[in-house]
């Protein structure tokens, strides 16, 4: 796979290989038993330019492109997925739209201390009855002087546990017409601005996933980004880059997946040879190589549109349904390989398995992705 | 201060005879990271530039691009069709003559062996012909006005060498750990390339002094050796494979 790859991307790999080997291998499990989030590895990520992939030198990031950034995300999901699921959500669904919409007024003020890891970023759209239809949303943003004052209940909130610059989806005209929504930036801290319990999730449990929650909470109106009304298009701008992560997230599980079941199937005998023997495990085999790397080159295909300037909507929706849909096949056919072993958690399959599961529910569930791309094609 | 760090580019592959390097089959070999480690933190304790050198085809400007990515302040790479199939002697003779034309230098960094080839001659080579000092599997390095201090473990002992400058050392690949590479550095290391490319004629080279021509060993045949294990039961009762396993092992001399 790396062959068609430049060296700089090689060395990418390379290089974020050796820190999550070194950094995350040793306390993937703990901290999915204990859902704990190790502030003590992302600070030092945050040093090595990780929460600020793609923001510019200037502004403190690592200047690097989408298939730096598909490739980073991949590395580190492929040892501990909670982990990249941290970083690409910062990244592109939370540093990406400020970049983006953002004044440069704005731009100095947040993105500094989000790309150097000191702050963490959320995207705060989905609410108790709005999800793949985000228009549904009841939040409210109403202009009092020179503040909005917000109020809103967001669920399952990415990093929701740990984050201090979140970017509220809201009505700021509750009577108008539903898609006419906005984004407000709003700082943990602020009077009103409180984060309710993690969730006890499936997997992915290192991450702090919870609700926010902000009551008549008084938000400057500078803080509004883009203008009013563009909230679903600053939404689904950052959704079309937050799917590239999310493939990448689900190819970096595949191989993750993949490479503990062929080491078991090597150590693992019955009928008197290694199980790698049996031809109904090399057909497993075969076929989850092939899905992780359908998975990889549809992921870095997109990226590499992206970053070419082109188009890349249609790309990256059937890259996070594909690789998302294929680390469930996989992370299955591994628990099957590994036996009554796969589903304890003596062995780190079954949380590859677990971890899998979200990648085709979040930033827009496989059925949506469909949808998208049916609507592509009809045009 | 200039220190010269001399790094290669190593197939990742499982060896063959005639291989080719080329992209995709390489990486830097992963003892050359503790002494890129080494130089980066005396050149921060004492000020100066810092070289990375290796010798290769073009392909290997990837690893002097990740040893500035690292924080290297530049690269030279040996490059010359004449250098192909060189040998410990022929490479340490094409390192010389680079660092030999890098002067003025202090410190000649090397690692202790590669990971492709593992002779660990180079270093030791490269030093004789340059005529330095040189202290091989330096674990620590303390700083003086005339030169440094330096230890290594052999057999059991610690050693500890006076040196002053210019000196060689290979460094131990345990001695430091390498730091990780900033993101940030990884674009400009690559996308800014001045590596310096030096050919034959450059390094004031006859091609009869390297490549095949230069090498006094010729590597004829590489073949994967085999590992022969056998199992063996010993048939009797208890007392009887127990002093038939005796008998086998004291003949087989492993004990008695």
């Amino acid at each position: 796979m790396d062959s068609i790859l430049s060296e700089k991307h090689r060395v990418v790999r390379r290089s974020v290989r050796r820190f999550s080997e070194r950094e995350l291998r040793p306390i993937a499990k703990e901290i999915d038993h204990e859902a704990r989030f190790p502030w003590e590895v992302v600070e030092k990520m945050g040093r090595l330019g990780y929460f600020g992939i793609q923001v510019p030198k200037e502004l403190g990031g690592a200047d690097l492109d989408s298939l730096s950034y598909a490739i980073i995300i991949e590395e580190i999901s492929r040892v501990c997925a909670s982990l990249g699921l941290c970083v690409t959500v910062h990244n592109s669904v939370a540093v990406y739209p400020i970049l983006a919409f953002g004044s440069e007024e704005q731009k100095a003020e947040w993105v500094p201390p989000l790309a150097r890891g000191e702050k963490i970023g959320a995207f705060c759209l989905t609410e108790p009855n709005a999800g793949s239809d985000a228009t549904g949303i009841e939040s409210t943003a109403i202009k009092d002087g020179n503040s909005y004052v917000v109020n809103a209940n967001k669920v399952f909130v990415t990093n929701g546990g740990v984050a201090d610059t979140c970017l509220i989806f809201v009505q700021t005209n509750p009577g108008a017409d539903r898609k006419e929504m906005s984004v407000v930036v709003a700082e943990r801290g602020t009077t009103g601005f409180v984060v309710g319990d993690l969730e006890d999730l499936c997997g992915m449990r290192a991450n702090p996933v919870s609700s926010i929650r902000l009551y008549d909470c008084r938000v400057p109106l500078k803080n509004l980004l883009g203008q009013e009304g563009q909230g679903l298009r600053i939404g689904l701008t950052a959704l079309d880059t937050g799917r590239i992560g999310i493939a990448a997230q689900s190819a970096g599980i595949g191989q993750g997946a993949l490479e503990e079941a062929l080491g078991y199937a090597r150590q693992r005998r019955q009928f008197g040879v290694p199980i790698e023997k049996h031809q109904a495990i090399q057909s497993m085999i075969a076929e989850m190589a092939t899905l992780v790397d359908a998975s990889k080159l549809m992921t870095y295909r997109a990226a590499a549109l992206r970053d070419k300037g082109k188009p890349f909507s249609q790309e990256s929706a059937m890259a996070k349904l594909f690789a998302s849909e294929a680390s469930s096949k996989i992370t299955d056919m591994a628990v099957q390989i590994h036996g009554g072993y796969g589903y304890s958690k003596l062995y780190p399959v079954e949380r590859y398995y677990r971890d899998a599961r979200v990648t085709r529910i979040y930033e827009g569930t496989s059925e949506i992705h469909r949808m998208v791309i049916a609507r592509g094609l009809m045009k | 201060m200039h220190i010269i760090v001399c790094i290669k580019s190593v197939i990742v592959k499982a060896p063959e005879a005639g291989m080719v390097r080329s992209h995709d089959s390489t990486e830097l070999n992963p003892f050359d990271r503790p002494v890129l480690e080494t130089a980066l933190r005396i050149k921060e304790a004492r000020g100066g530039i810092t070289t990375a050198l290796s010798m290769g085809p073009e392909s290997s400007i990837s690893v002097l691009s990740e040893a500035r990515a690292m924080g290297l302040d530049r690269g030279v790479l040996a490059c010359d069709p004449a250098l192909a199939g060189s040998d410990t002697l022929a490479t340490s003779t094409a390192l010389a003559a680079a660092i030999d034309k890098l002067r003025p230098f202090d410190l000649v960094l090397f690692g202790t062996r590669t990971s492709d080839s593992d002779t660990g001659q180079v270093g030791p080579q490269a030093a004789l012909l340059l005529g330095i000092p040189l202290v091989t599997q330096v674990h620590s390095i303390e700083y003086i006005d005339s030169g440094l201090y330096v230890e290594r473990t052999v057999d059991g002992f610690i050693e500890k060498f006076e040196l002053s400058f210019p000196a060689a050392l290979t460094i131990h690949p345990a001695s430091v750990q390498p730091r990780d590479i900033d993101l940030a550095d990884i674009g400009p290391a690559f996308e800014k390339q001045d590596t310096k490319i030096w050919n034959l004629g450059d390094l004031e080279l006859s091609p009869d002094q390297v490549g095949d021509a230069g090498s006094p060993t010729k590597v004829l045949s590489i073949s994967k050796s085999k590992r022969h294990k056998r199992c063996e039961f010993i048939k009797g009762d208890t007392l009887e494979q127990a002093d038939e396993l005796i008998k086998r092992l004291a003949e087989s001399g492993m004990i008695g």
